[in-house]
């Protein structure tokens, strides 16, 4: 089990906007490549993406809050 | 063939200098490097005048492809290098053959690296300055952020070694709480004392709005000098006839937001401002992160001119280590 | 010969850092500080003094951006006090040399419109529009009047600054016909290329698209900022403004605005320029006859 981690400071969103679905559900799987989450930072939005296939087991973050560099965001697995 | 090939760019990577002076009295803000010491340190460790110009990465850094030997040298924010896979020094001067790639891993300190290559980035010059001012889309590449894909073509190398490294000691701190020197003044008369104090004594944070333009606070309230607004101003408290803003001052909208004006800030406007950070310390600023504390020391014009003439000897020296 | 007494407080020096004088000739707008900032400024420019590398007459105060290696602040402040003590009054002889500009504005159009509509949850006045606003708070009957006013008389570039090529504009009236307005309660993020803008006593003419607090009245069809250098007017410098300008903010029609755009999209449109000797003792003891005179040398 790992978890990803945060590229950059800013607010941590967890869909792409406020009446959209998340980008991945606990639980969900998700593929290379696929945005698991957006930072808002400088004025813009910068996708964050999975760099291989896992499993969401949960975030360790809320949608909207403030996020540090190399902050874990979501635990994962296989 | 000299370029450099840009495999990925980061997140907002631009050409720098060490700015366009002059334009000011027309409306454009100097841009150049957010923190000269680091960009300065990494020329002189590739053997190029202290004017040359270097790339200037945010958070993230570039992923970049030699076409030819050169000398690189990365400093500023901290970051475990990689140069084909192998780990390279950051603050020391390495060498690089045609197809190298080099990368970063995550920044572990500070916010800004700093990438200088022997003979410099030569984007054309813009009015004196290949400085990046993403605004109005001038200078550096296109006047933008690199994106994939793109080539930066290279100036003249000279004949600079590598191994050349700054002692620690030369190097920047990342403290918890970045302490930035400040010569209070300007409009500081629309603040009460207490505003002021408040002021001075706040641990302010960094929000997400912290770039380039400038640094935006929060965590503290002050206090305006209550008076009936002299003609012009407008109605805002916060508000005064609009005037010309120092680079690195402080204006306060509205009370409980201040912001940091950076290198390409608006040159002016209509919001009191009540004191400007000293140059040598908008250095530290440039590595300070959203999320990060800073807090404002206040010191007067002597202070501020120490401070600088202590870069320039910091800077001197590591000119020695390398002739 | 005229001489018309710069009544004002005694300026503020303010150090900005390390690399910056800040000086406050007085709190308030007016004519007369402005002119002494200008000339405070024009007759640093004439000393060409090593180290000063940006000077700014910013409206009521000015701004010296200078290399402490080079010139110690201190000594800089020095030499400004001394030319403050030489700037108290203004002799009818001291003139100005200037251009006057016909500056084509379409007031009350559609791309403005639909912005500050855009933006009225940060307005004053949510159920009027900006001009409307501006009409009620200054006492004029409506629109058509404020806009007469508006056009009616030239402005003074008081001040390039905010982003490159922006000009704060002064009109030349007594302050008794002086329009003044609030900014916006929070700022737009979004403002047309061109917007004719006004707020405090200032009017401005937006260089690029982008945020801004100012009341919209309009816009303009020729750009004040070309990074291209196309233009005829820009060949030598990407900004047409310049401090000490008189400005005529005329209003023309749709049929006009079109014609204008399609010149500036021909690389053809040249601003309608003419040389004045500006005398603001002059000015300040009669300014209708002035501004009279100045329309005239424009459309002459």
């Amino acid at each position: 089990m790992g978890t990803i981690k945060a590229t950059m400071p800013g607010v941590f969103y967890r869909r792409p906007s406020p009446d959209a679905d998340p980008y991945v559900e606990e639980g969900g799987s998700y593929t290379p490549g696929q945005t698991i989450a957006v930072i808002e930072v400088m004025k813009t939005f910068n996708e964050l993406k999975a760099e291989e296939a896992g499993t969401v087991r949960r975030f360790l973050i809320d949608d909207g809050d403030e996020v540090s560099m190399g902050q874990d965001i979501a635990e994962v697995g296989e | 063939m000299s370029e450099l090939i840009v495999h990925s760019p980061g997140l907002s990577t631009t050409v720098q200098d060490t700015g366009r002076d002059g334009f000011y009295e027309i409306g454009m803000p100097p841009s150049g490097a957010m923190d000269q010491f680091s960009h300065r340190a990494a020329n002189l460790l590739v053997g190029n005048p202290e004017g040359a110009a270097t790339l200037e990465a945010t958070y993230i850094g570039p992923k970049l492809e030699f076409t030819d030997s050169r000398i690189v040298a990365v400093t500023g924010a901290e970051a475990p290098l990689s140069l084909n896979g192998e780990p390279v020094p950051t603050w020391e001067a390495f060498a690089v053959k045609p197809g190298d790639v080099l990368s970063f891993a995550m920044i572990t300190a500070g916010a800004r690296p700093y990438i200088a290559v022997s003979g410099g980035i030569a984007v054309p010059e813009y009015l004196g300055s290949r400085s990046t001012y993403t605004l109005t889309g001038l200078g550096g590449l296109d006047g933008r952020k690199l994106a994939e894909g793109d080539r930066l073509p290279l100036g003249e190398a000279s004949g600079a070694r590598p191994g050349v490294r700054v002692p620690d000691e030369l190097r920047p701190e990342h403290p918890s709480v970045t302490p930035l020197r400040t010569v209070v003044g300007l409009c500081s008369y629309r603040l009460t004392d207490a505003g002021m104090e408040s002021f001075l004594g706040t641990e302010w944070k960094i929000t997400k709005d912290a770039d380039r333009v400038g640094y935006r606070l929060r965590g503290g309230k002050l206090d305006f000098v209550e008076r009936e607004q002299p003609f012009g101003a407008g109605s805002d408290p916060a508000n005064v006839v609009d005037l010309g803003y120092p680079v690195g001052s402080i204006q306060v909208p509205g009370g409980d937001e201040p912001i940091v004006l950076l290198n390409d800030a608006v040159t002016g406007g209509g919001y009191a401002t009540i004191g400007t950070v000293v140059s040598a310390d908008r250095d530290r600023i440039a590595q300070a992160r959203t999320g990060d504390l800073v807090s404002f020391v206040p010191v007067d014009l002597a202070a501020a001119l120490a401070a600088r003439r202590d870069r320039r000897s910091r800077l001197d020296r590591i000119k020695s280590l390398v002739s | 010969m005229t001489t018309t007494d710069l009544v004002l407080p005694p300026a503020r020096y303010e150090y900005g850092g390390d690399e910056f004088v800040f000086v406050e000739i007085d709190q308030a707008m007016s004519l007369e500080a402005n002119f002494k900032a200008m000339t405070i400024t024009a007759a640093l420019r004439a000393r060409s003094v090593p180290g000063v590398i940006d000077i700014c007459p910013s409206n009521a105060s000015y701004l010296i951006r200078l290399d402490p290696d080079v010139l110690h602040p201190a000594e800089l402040v020095e030499q400004l006090r001394a030319l403050e003590e030489s700037a108290t009054a203004l002799t009818a002889d001291q003139v100005l040399p200037t251009r006057v500009v016909d500056v084509p504005i379409l007031y009350d159009d559609p791309w403005t419109r639909e912005t500050l509509l855009r933006f009225r949850d940060r307005h004053q006045d949510p159920d009027a529009t900006d001009l409307e606003y501006a009409a009620r708070i200054n006492g004029y009957a409506g629109v058509p009047q404020l806009i007469d006013a508006l056009a009616g008389a030239p402005y003074i570039v008081t001040m390039l600054g905010f982003v490159p090529g922006l000009p704060f504009c002064y009109q030349m009236v007594p302050r008794d016909r002086q329009i003044e307005v609030p900014k916006y309660v929070r700022p737009r993020t979004d403002t047309p290329e061109r917007a004719f803008g006004y707020g405090g006593a200032f009017s401005v003419v937006y260089p690029v698209r982008g945020a801004g607090g100012y009341q919209l009245f309009g816009i303009a069809p020729a750009p004040v900022l070309d990074v291209s250098q196309t233009l005829p007017d820009f060949r030598e410098r990407s900004v047409f403004p310049r401090a000490g300008d008189v400005f005529r903010y005329r209003a023309i029609d749709r049929a006009e605005f079109d014609q204008v755009r399609a010149e500036v999209e021909a690389g053809t449109f040249a601003y309608r320029i003419r040389e004045f000797e500006f005398s603001p003792a002059e000015f300040l003891a009669d300014p209708d006859a002035l501004n009279s005179e100045l329309l005239e040398v424009l459309y002459r």
